[in-house]
């Protein structure tokens, strides 16, 4: 997923932008007949890594906790809060408990969006190094 | 989920009866906020007025409500459903300060409790209704007031509302509910548009039936039997 956030987890190359092009031909391009330069230009995509495995254990714990799973229910990144069995109350109560484990607010839009443990471990880690 | 519908829709007799549709013939789709809803061909039915429908499931139940020409939220939660949280705090982080109000003045924790499971499934209710998901209408946007013997009502949470307009633009209050003890066990929430048209007192009623069904082999009207306390 691309998110356009402060943190940078991962490297590209930087994206460089010419400047002062004046007429190129392809044919005729040699160093000498181009008056272009290359410029770095400050990166405008970031694309957010996986979630910290601590926060994704960190998070398994407190869903754990909240819905009362059998014993053995593996819960892992992956794994599909609905499928667990959450249901609306669960699930908001699943946010306050990441809401005071991790000392931040989710907004009810960044919610909704949350299906998986890993979902909400990366708005947590999000969330975290953005305060 | 959608094959659940389909079969709780087509065992429905009052569509059979009532409309001379076949409901085998529904098709479903989904808005953009993900809310499922009836594909409705007006031009090709013989019913007048689309058909709306929303569900709700509990561990133990699923409740489907079908209304004609008004879009309806459901839901339905176990009347002792605990919680993990304290009932303050969860009010306090996703409730209005007069829902809080309300129930911080309840002074027994199982009636407190109660109550606090009843203005949740009117909000939900109310939130599907919309149909535009949890963030269209968030919960501390929008108050309900819960008083015996009147009429429940709706009301944007003036102190939010005003200060910043993010949140608030899709309230509207023109809503009814009722809210009724399914099998002394659960707490069901129905929420469709009012459209009477600016009659203050509740003179024309909300016309709820209730079926116990059983999917393709019976279906037993039950409100106005025990099974079905409306309590307002």
């Amino acid at each position: 997923m691309a998110a356009i956030a402060g943190s940078a987890s991962a490297s590209f190359a930087r994206p460089v932008k010419a400047v002062n092009v004046s007429s190129v031909s392809i044919a005729g391009l040699r160093k000498d007949n181009v008056s272009f330069r290359l410029q770095p230009v400050p990166q405008r995509f970031t694309v957010v890594c996986a979630a910290k495995k601590e926060t994704v254990d960190r998070v398994c714990d407190i869903v754990k906790k909240q819905l009362v799973l059998p014993e053995g229910t593996e819960v892992s990144g992956a794994s599909k809060f609905t499928d667990l069995g959450a249901d609306s109350l669960d699930t908001v109560e699943i946010v306050m408990g990441l809401e005071e484990a991790f000392k931040i607010t989710v907004e009810e839009s960044s919610a909704q969006s949350i299906a998986t443990v890993e979902d909400a471990a990366e708005l947590i880690d999000n969330l975290v190094s953005a305060k | 989920m959608l094959a659940s519908v389909s079969s709780l829709v087509q065992t429905n007799k009052r569509l059979d009866t009532d409309a001379n549709i076949d409901p085998r013939s529904f098709e479903f789709k989904k808005n953009k906020f993900g809310k499922p809803e009836i594909l409705w061909q007006s031009d090709e039915s013989s019913m007048e007025w689309p058909l709306h429908f929303n569900i709700s499931h509990t561990s133990s139940l699923i409740a489907c409500g079908i209304a004609m020409d008004t879009p309806i939220g459901i839901d339905v939660e176990e009347k002792k459903r605990k919680t993990v949280k304290s009932i303050l705090s969860l009010a306090r982080r996703y409730f209005t300060p007069s829902e809080v109000d309300y129930l911080a003045k309840i002074s027994d924790s199982d009636a407190q409790q109660k109550e606090f499971i009843k203005l949740w499934t009117l909000k939900e209710a109310y939130v599907k209704a919309l149909g535009r998901g949890f963030s269209g209408a968030p919960f501390n946007r929008f108050s309900i007031q819960l008083e015996t013997n009147s009429r429940i009502q709706i009301s944007k949470a003036a102190k939010v509302c005003n200060d910043s307009a993010s949140g608030c633009d899709y309230l509207s209050e023109n809503w009814r509910f009722a809210l009724a003890e399914l099998n002394s066990s659960y707490y069901m929430s129905v929420c469709i548009e009012d459209n009477s048209r600016g009659f203050e007192n509740d003179s024309v009623p909300l016309g709820l039936k209730v079926w116990k069904t059983i999917p393709f082999i019976e279906d037993t009207l039950v409100s106005g039997t025990d099974a079905v306390k409306l309590i307002t």
